[in-house]
């Protein structure tokens, strides 16, 4: 391979190598949990009741994935105050599964005979708790501190919309509202819509920035194959020097070595698909080539054509 | 006898209202006209019959009268009907993948990989979506539902049914059928344009006959457009993945079987079902409205545009290309990816200007573009919308 052509190899490698590796995120969202706790309250005066009729603190679990999640089997710890305690989410109840974006509402009321979505914890509204939710190996999947003190009767602590990395505290203004069992902020919009529908009202942004990304992404291809052609030709040309023996670039290129005649390669073609179709000893089939000095391809053959154009009868 | 006799002339009474003759409305009428227009347009005038003859049955089929209170569930808008279940790869978007599967099976790059700047000419072909786009939101259609009309540009059934399955639910019925009709009628919207904006002298530009291409370019092309085009846009990644995933069956020569079911029973099976189903989704009660009217206008506008703007980037791009290298700008619509029909329009054309001149080989090059370009376009278009 001359060195011209181990040159662009080297630099098309490394572009694509490098623009992987610049444009690869190193932030840690990869490889997070899909559940996550969501949103926590601690002083339940007024707020949601249970299925008893009772006000009792609440820890709500999301599930941040497009696919349902089960939490069957998946531990969920609290520490503070008054001790540390774990529950065990049973296995066998359908409603541990939890369906992709939604969520799972857990009452830390110290009952878990009452049914699965009852723990054996309570949470201390006079210090800061410690929640963590955990697999089945006991690793770790999510944990939150709940500045309980911080928090006013029926305010929760909760992430400022479904599985956000902030946390703010909810249910201190009409905008800011707890939300059991449901989005931390409901979505009554497409945001991506309105901004087109606001910013871009005749459409040239769209249609500037698509066209944009359609022509970089077939140019960078065209660039690519461009160059594996060049390679590809370099290739062929090199073994057909060696078959030949030809060892003169000069030389190769007044014998067109590495440019397959037609009747060459239709020939070779003939005889693959004899020996893979009907192998047998003697050879029926007789290829008898006539040159022709009009330029032939098997696209200039009406036979070959694809469907005739619809005629108007 | 008298009450027998009453019973059976109510019996009867009833039958007659679950008959469609009963439950007809000139809205059905119509429909049905328009299915047999379709039907007779692919039998007599041999307009895609693979598209054609579905669809219009389909529509024959989702337009059959019926009294919809009685809860017969026969409608394709009727939860759990066998046409409704058969509906749901339409819905889900999962036939225009499978179909993508079949195109990557029987479709040869080499034109492509031979000379790879036609790639820029399915790209530009592409201006077709964003200009009926643009129309489409003068019109009062709001973003996702104007880039649903818009794909139709893109001239592929597929993408313009997996676009509108997410983008506008409820006008995909009318997109789908606008799409396919005027993938069909391509013989008869772009030969005026390519004529009216080419001269005699383009026109008979004769192009380089392509390289041999090996068999290493033709195993690299799908791997290299997939990492490439998904990385670029993953939300394209069901389309574009299935087309490269089909190439690689074909190319790689060891999987001759896979790719033999790929592009002949399975894209067979899934063009009669796709057919039927987008045909009987016509159901006259949804179809009929001032909105479908509006985009098989808009429709037929994405085509000329798409086809316009194809040739007008040939034009263009020869300023910038050497004389021998010129490219013959009656190619230039086949960057609308109605494979091969407008590949083929391109050569017809060509013909009757110079009967030596052979474009097809060339013009498959952005025909086949134009498919990769419009699925591009579509995952665009998604991740700029959703």
């Amino acid at each position: 391979m001359n060195n011209r052509i181990r040159k662009y190899i080297y630099i098309c490698m490394s572009v694509f190598l490098g623009l992987t590796v610049a444009s690869c995120n190193s932030n840690d969202s990869k490889g997070e949990s899909k559940l996550v706790i969501n949103e926590v309250l601690v002083k339940n005066v007024t707020n949601y009741q249970d299925d008893y009729g009772q006000h009792s603190a609440w820890i709500e679990i999301f599930n941040k994935s497009f696919g349902s999640e089960n939490l069957a089997g998946c531990y969920i710890r609290v520490q503070n105050n008054l001790g540390d305690s774990i529950y065990f989410i049973p296995k066998g109840d359908v409603l541990t599964v939890v369906k992709p974006r939604q969520h799972a509402l857990f009452w830390a009321d110290n009952q878990p005979n009452r049914g699965t979505f009852h723990i054996n914890c309570v949470l201390d509204a006079e210090s800061d708790n410690y929640i963590e939710l955990l697999d089945s190996g006991k690793k770790l999947l999510d944990s939150v501190t709940v500045p309980a003190i911080a928090l006013a009767d029926d305010c929760s602590w909760a992430r400022v919309s479904d599985g956000n990395k902030e946390w703010e505290i909810k249910g201190v203004d009409s905008n800011k509202y707890v939300t059991p069992s449901t989005n931390n902020t409901t979505l009554n919009s497409n945001p991506k819509k309105d901004k087109f529908a606001n910013l871009d009202k005749f459409g040239y942004g769209m249609a500037i920035s698509a066209m944009t990304v359609v022509f970089s992404g077939l140019l960078i291809l065209f660039i690519l194959f461009k160059f594996i052609g060049r390679v590809a030709i370099y290739l062929s040309k090199r073994n057909a020097m060696k078959a030949k023996g030809v060892t003169c670039e000069k030389e190769a290129k007044e014998k067109k070595l590495g440019e397959a005649q037609g009747e060459v390669i239709a020939a070779i073609s003939m005889a693959l698909h004899e020996m893979q179709n009907s192998a047998h000893d003697y050879e029926e089939t007789v290829l008898t080539i006539t040159r022709v000095k009009r330029s032939y391809s098997p696209w200039s053959s009406k036979i070959y054509s694809l469907r005739e154009t619809p005629n108007r009868k | 006898m008298g009450d027998f006799i009453s019973f059976l002339s109510q019996n009867l009474a009833d039958f007659w209202t679950y008959t469609g003759f009963y439950n007809a409305t000139p809205g059905h009428i119509i429909m049905i006209l328009v299915g047999l227009i379709f039907i007779y347009l692919a039998i007599a005038k041999e307009f895609e019959p693979m598209l054609l003859i579905p669809i219009g049955f389909g529509i024959l089929i989702g337009n059959i009268p019926f009294n919809m209170d009685a809860g017969l569930q026969v409608g394709i808008y009727e939860e759990n009907s066998v046409l409704n279940i058969l509906y749901g790869g339409v819905k889900s978007g999962w036939y225009p993948p499978l179909i993508f599967l079949g195109i990557g099976a029987m479709t040869d790059f080499s034109a492509l990989i031979s000379n790879p700047k036609l790639l820029l000419i399915g790209a530009a072909a592409q201006f077709g979506i964003f200009g009926a786009y643009m129309i489409a939101l003068a019109m009062g259609f709001d973003p996702m539902q104007a880039a649903a009309i818009g794909i139709i540009g893109g001239a592929d059934g597929p993408t313009a049914i997996f676009l509108s399955s997410k983008l506008a639910p409820n006008l995909m019925g009318a997109i789908a059928v606008s799409a396919y009709s005027y993938m069909a009628l391509v013989p008869v919207i772009q030969p005026p344009i390519m004529r009216l904006l080419t001269n005699k002298k383009e026109r008979l530009i004769k192009m380089k006959a392509p390289r041999a291409v090996s068999h290493t370019e033709k195993v690299i092309f799908p791997i290299v457009g997939l990492l490439l085009t998904c990385f670029l846009v993953p939300s394209g990644l069901p389309l574009l993945g299935m087309l490269f995933f089909g190439n690689l069956l074909k190319e790689s020569g060891v999987t001759r079987r896979l790719a033999e079911t790929a592009r002949g029973p399975l894209i067979d099976t899934i063009t009669i079902l796709l057919g039927v189903t987008v045909g009987a989704s016509t159901q006259a009660s949804e179809f009929l409205t001032l909105d479908s009217v509006k985009i098989f206008a808009l429709g037929a506008l994405s085509f000329v545009i798409a086809t316009a703007s194809g040739i007008i980037f040939v034009k263009i791009f020869n300023l910038f290309l050497k004389k021998d290298n010129k490219i013959n700008p009656l190619i230039g619509n086949s960057g609308v990816s109605a494979v091969p029909d407008s590949a083929r329009i391109s050569q017809s054309v060509g013909l009757e200007y110079d009967p030596t001149n052979y474009l097809l080989m060339h013009a498959m090059g952005p025909n086949v573009a134009g498919v990769i370009g419009s699925a591009v376009a579509a995952g665009i278009l998604l991740g700029f919308l959703i």
